[in-house]
């Protein structure tokens, strides 16, 4: 009995053990003759399959997979692909992009927040309406409310201090950047309006600060 | 076409029963055909203020278990021939009637009445849960304090997230013109910027409601601001554009040409 083939299952599918020693025309008629023989064990099951013990050049590859399938009824559903430094790259760059997603992009709410509704985002977001007292918002990025601000809002809540947060009308209860939380001065009366003025807030040494939205602020801000 | 209107606020205190009371009657002024539906079960206030509490035989309850017809139930007022009261139950609670039972309830009264209205209790549970279920539009009452506004606040965020998309106009009651005037209470504006939904009418702190309510007698319609408040919005609610009342109470010359601008 030749060992030149040899197939494993594992949690996905199968792996193919290949001998590396002998050419590889022989290593195909050696694929066709196990896959014939096994093709009644596997049915039409779909799985993923793994080559291991012998580099496979792309061409090689398709012509194995090719065999597989004249051969059996197997389903090859993806080739797993099993080198570390290829699969560390994959992991480095998707892990990154995903990053990357969370934080320039953006969300958008139509739509007034009102007393005891919670809005999670788990990127940057803008509102289209108030946000009242008792609502609430929480992103891991930055909050832009087209409307005012009179209720909660936490921005950055991965603890990202570089979030900010900007609306129309600044009037908000309790406000957290990162891990900085301020909160409304108590003496304020709670029914007399200020004049609106849009306003930013961003963490500076540890503070939150409010400051009305300028170009100069804009300029400083690093996200 | 009938509607079903519910009048809610969240808040207990601010005027459901009292709004509900005098909008019903002031409806019935108006020659429409009229049903209350008391549903704050336990809690039974709705035929007090309509002064009907000695004709109570059958309620709500008893119609949602078939111990009895919604016709028998049904309370026919001593003024208004084409008012009814269907009161609730005093010895149980909210949990006695589901929203499924209700809405059977109204799409069996939709049949005979032009407007159907549900006086709502306090609060967001079981009993709101019930009076809202079959409602096409809803008044919401609120007066001028922080805390009956918070409450309205959440009431409208979950009458929005309702399947079934409910119009909703703000009433805000036991407005005090002098307390405005001083800077001690907010302005409807105030009210209203946080809100943000129609205003259907202001009612005035009135001393002529809490005589007819503890007398059972609506005053909608009387002489009273309060009276004439009501009666205003009970026309805007069959669809007549009303101007709104000025509220300062002065008879004088000036208000009333200072009047004149402001409908403009």
């Amino acid at each position: 009995m030749k060992n030149s083939v040899v197939i494993k299952g594992n949690k996905y599918g199968i792996m193919v053990m290949l001998d590396d020693k002998i050419p590889f025309e022989e290593l195909k008629e050696d694929i066709v003759e196990k896959f014939k023989e096994s093709s009644k064990f596997f049915g039409e099951a779909s799985m993923a399959i793994t080559f291991e013990g012998r580099k496979l050049s792309l061409e090689e590859e398709r012509e194995v997979l090719d065999i597989i399938s004249e051969n059996s009824d197997i389903k090859v559903v993806c080739v797993v692909d099993n080198d570390k430094k290829r699969e560390e790259v994959y992991k480095e760059s998707i892990e990154k992009k995903v990053a990357d997603a969370a934080y320039s992009n953006g969300q958008f709410y139509k739509g007034t927040l009102r007393n005891g509704q919670v809005l999670e985002c788990e990127s940057s977001v803008v509102i289209l309406g108030d946000v009242n007292p008792g609502a609430k918002i929480i992103s891991t990025g930055n909050v832009v409310i087209l409307g005012a601000l009179k209720g909660i809002v936490y921005a950055g809540i991965t603890g990202d201090a570089s979030s900010f947060v900007v609306a129309l009308e600044m009037n908000p209860v309790q406000i957290r950047i990162g891990d900085v939380i301020a909160r409304c001065a108590d003496n304020k009366s709670r029914f007399k309006k200020n004049k609106p003025e849009t306003k930013i807030a961003f963490v500076e040494d540890d503070n939150i600060y409010i400051e009305p939205l300028s170009k100069d602020v804009l300029s400083d801000l690093h996200f | 076409m009938s509607e079903v209107i519910v009048v809610t606020s969240g808040k207990g205190g601010v005027g459901k029963t009292t709004t509900t009371a005098n909008v019903g009657t002031g409806l019935a002024k108006l020659n429409k055909k009229v049903v209350l539906i008391d549903t704050d079960i336990g809690l039974r206030n709705l035929d007090l203020v309509l002064g009907l509490e000695n004709r109570i035989v059958y309620n709500l309850v008893d119609v949602v278990e078939g111990n009895c017809r919604a016709k028998q139930a049904m309370i026919k007022d001593k003024r208004y021939s084409n008012l009814y009261l269907l009161p609730s139950a005093q010895t149980r609670d909210k949990s006695s009637v589901t929203p499924e039972q209700m809405l059977a309830l109204i799409e069996e009264l939709r049949e005979e009445f032009d407007y159907i209205i549900l006086d709502c209790p306090a609060g967001i549970e079981q009993g709101f849960q019930n009076a809202i279920v079959g409602a096409d539009r809803a008044l919401l009452v609120t007066t001028p304090e922080v805390s009956a506004i918070r409450d309205a606040d959440r009431i409208i965020g979950l009458l929005e997230a309702c399947e079934t998309k409910k119009r909703c106009d703000l009433i805000v009651n036991r407005i005090r013109m002098d307390m405005v005037k001083k800077g001690e209470m907010m302005t409807i504006d105030d009210v209203q910027d946080i809100l943000a939904i129609d205003l259907i009418g202001a009612v005035p702190d009135d001393e002529n409601i809490v005589i007819s309510t503890n007398q059972g007698e609506p005053l909608v319609g009387s002489d009273s601001l309060a009276g004439q408040a009501y009666m205003n919005i009970c026309k805007r609610i069959i669809g007549e554009d009303v101007p709104l009342l000025d509220l300062s109470g002065k008879k004088g010359v000036f208000s009333k040409i200072s009047g004149i601008f402001k409908k403009n």
